[in-house]
């Protein structure tokens, strides 16, 4: 199948933030059978990210609040060259910027480097006290920053919206508008919080984070189709993705491929193969021959 | 999802010296030598820390104050809350029956619970190399003693034992006897060290490596290995020789808290 244009071997993709600061990561994830990955969201300068711990349990999924812990943006793009060198698989960079310059000058990074397509993280909840409002809840800054990155950018740039937003479909319509090529959806939900009652306590260093993992999907569904009745560009779904299922769902509430994270912490790396199995097993028992004929063919009541 | 936190008092904490102390938990975490928990101080951060031992009623760990993190550990009381989850990771195996356990600095602990373990599980034949800077950096020199059939002590000013390194002594002993299989906890150059003088004797061995890491359960990123993705808190700290072949960063290069690469 493709996903804008690039042939890739299954729809199962590494969402941003799991595993992917290094390329020794990234090949792997691709070895352990994942369509493409998503590199952590690089910023023009290094992070370290936030105290531990940076990730909570609860019976829904997991609460995380990293803090874009990253090399910056000319480490993590020798990470990207290393990825390709001599390697088949395609890659998404996702950076993060404080502004429209950033993300201006972070896209021309990348214009010159080998990865394949640029996404946007728009909607990072864990470093609001740093930067902010996050872009993907204000429309005026959707337009502005997709506008001026679309200006100077050389790959397909996908815009990740955030289901915080009042309105997700009008950010994906306004994305499309200025230009994305394509859509991730969703980020995390939130900030959640997990409390330790002996400690009184939460159990974050940072108190909240981003909610993720199977609570989410029904979520991720639902917004999903809402933006693919209204955007002809691509959707990379995500959002409490565990097995071939719950991918197969996501693809015909309208995604075009399917990203994974915290399901990683669940099932292991093994999880893109056995993701991948999973679809496989459903799609020949039910007659599907390809993934794509998966994409949005949900007939509502 | 399975829940592995546990919040819950000190129990007891004993000085081993002026840096080094051992935690008591009063609680059963079923771990095995080599195994590491996250433990988080409140306010503060949470870290790795190897386990030194656990019995039916505790579990131990031992941790050298070495910064911000291990100061703060050092200034609580028995009493204080913290939270550990584990144990992770894998451990050091346990089915062989000649074996020689290479220890530097302060890395000796999981080598101490590989002993009794070994020795509660039967074995034929067990030699430890202890090595540290001085006479009173080493660590367990009487447990040891007591676990093993041969017990040796290298320091680098020579004030107890053989004058040198712990490489040394294990270069000597191979030099006269064989083994199933060399265990290996120290720094990385002394590892590195260690591995060289393995290999060169064709023997199979395991090492316990240490990494930056922050979510202790595969998903953050930040401890994994170049340039074959050996995720180190789930597939190690303890490292067998086949898959240590593949992992070229050893010895040369780890990554700082930003992911960026920084040489040995």
């Amino acid at each position: 199948m493709q996903f804008l244009g690039k042939v890739i071997p299954s729809p199962l993709t590494l969402a941003s933030g799991i595993l992917g600061i290094s390329f020794s990561s990234l090949q792997r994830v691709i070895r352990d059978g994942a369509g493409m990955v998503t590199t952590k969201s690089l910023s023009l300068e290094p992070r370290i990210g936030h105290e531990g711990p940076i990730i909570a349990e609860f019976e829904g999924g997991l609460v995380n609040s990293v803090g874009l812990t990253n090399p910056g943006i000319d480490d993590g793009l020798l990470e990207v060259e290393k990825f390709h060198n001599e390697f088949a698989g395609v890659s998404i960079v996702s950076v993060f910027g404080a502004n429209s310059e950033e993300f201006v000058n972070l896209a021309r990074a990348v214009n010159h480097s080998k990865g394949d397509f640029l996404e946007l993280n728009l909607s990072c909840p864990n470093v609001e006290d740093e930067f902010k409002r996050p872009f993907a809840l204000v429309p005026e800054k959707i337009t502005e920053i997709v506008t001026a990155v679309k200006a100077v950018s050389n790959k397909p740039v996908l815009a990740k919206l955030s289901p915080n937003a009042n309105d997700i479909t009008l950010m994906a319509m306004l994305a499309e508008q200025a230009g994305a090529d394509g859509l991730t959806m969703i980020n995390t939900l939130g900030h959640g919080m997990v409390i330790d009652a002996i400690a009184r306590r939460p159990v974050l260093r940072n108190n909240f984070g981003g909610i993720s993992g199977p609570c989410i999907k029904p979520l991720a569904l639902k917004l999903i189709r809402d933006a693919y009745k209204q955007v002809k560009i691509p959707i990379l779904g995500t959002g409490g993705v565990s097995n071939g299922l719950d991918a197969v769902e996501m693809m015909m509430a309208g995604a075009s491929a399917v990203a994974i994270g915290s399901a990683v912490y669940e099932r292991g790396l093994d999880v893109f193969k056995i993701t991948r199995m999973e679809m496989e097993a459903f799609m020949s028992e039910h007659g599907y021959e390809d993934y794509t004929d998966l994409i949005g063919i949900l007939e509502e009541n | 999802m399975k829940r592995d936190r546990q919040t819950l008092p000190i129990a007891a904490i004993r000085e081993e010296n002026p840096s080094l102390r051992t935690f008591r938990f009063d609680t059963q975490l079923e771990a095995q030598a080599g195994q590491f928990v996250m433990l988080t101080l409140f306010g503060e951060g949470e870290k790795p820390f190897s386990i030194l031992d656990e019995n039916a009623d505790s579990v131990y760990i031992t941790v050298k104050n070495v910064g911000p993190f291990t100061n703060r550990l050092f200034e609580l009381q028995v009493g204080a809350l913290v939270s550990i989850r584990g144990p992770y990771g894998v451990a050091f195996s346990l089915e062989n029956k000649r074996v020689l356990m290479v220890g530097g600095g302060f890395a000796t602990p999981p080598l101490r619970f590989l002993a009794k373990s070994l020795r509660a599980r039967g074995i034929d034949y067990l030699v430890n190399v202890n090595g540290a800077r001085s006479q009173a950096d080493l660590l367990y020199v009487s447990d040891f003693e007591e676990l093993c059939d041969r017990s040796l002590i290298a320091t680098d000013d020579g004030s107890l034992g053989h004058r040198g390194t712990s490489v040394d002594v294990m270069q000597d002993i191979l030099e006269e006897e064989t083994f199933d299989c060399i265990y290996i906890s120290g720094p990385e150059r002394m590892m590195k060290a260690a591995v060289d003088v393995a290999r060169k004797y064709g023997i199979p061995f395991e090492v316990n490596l240490e990494r930056y890491m922050k979510c202790g359960v595969g998903i953050c990123g930040s401890c994994v290995m170049d340039p074959n993705g050996l995720i180190l808190c789930k597939e190690g700290p303890v490292v067998g020789h086949e898959t240590l072949a593949k992992v070229q960063e050893f010895g040369v290069s780890h990554r700082d808290k930003t992911g960026r690469i920084l040489e040995i």
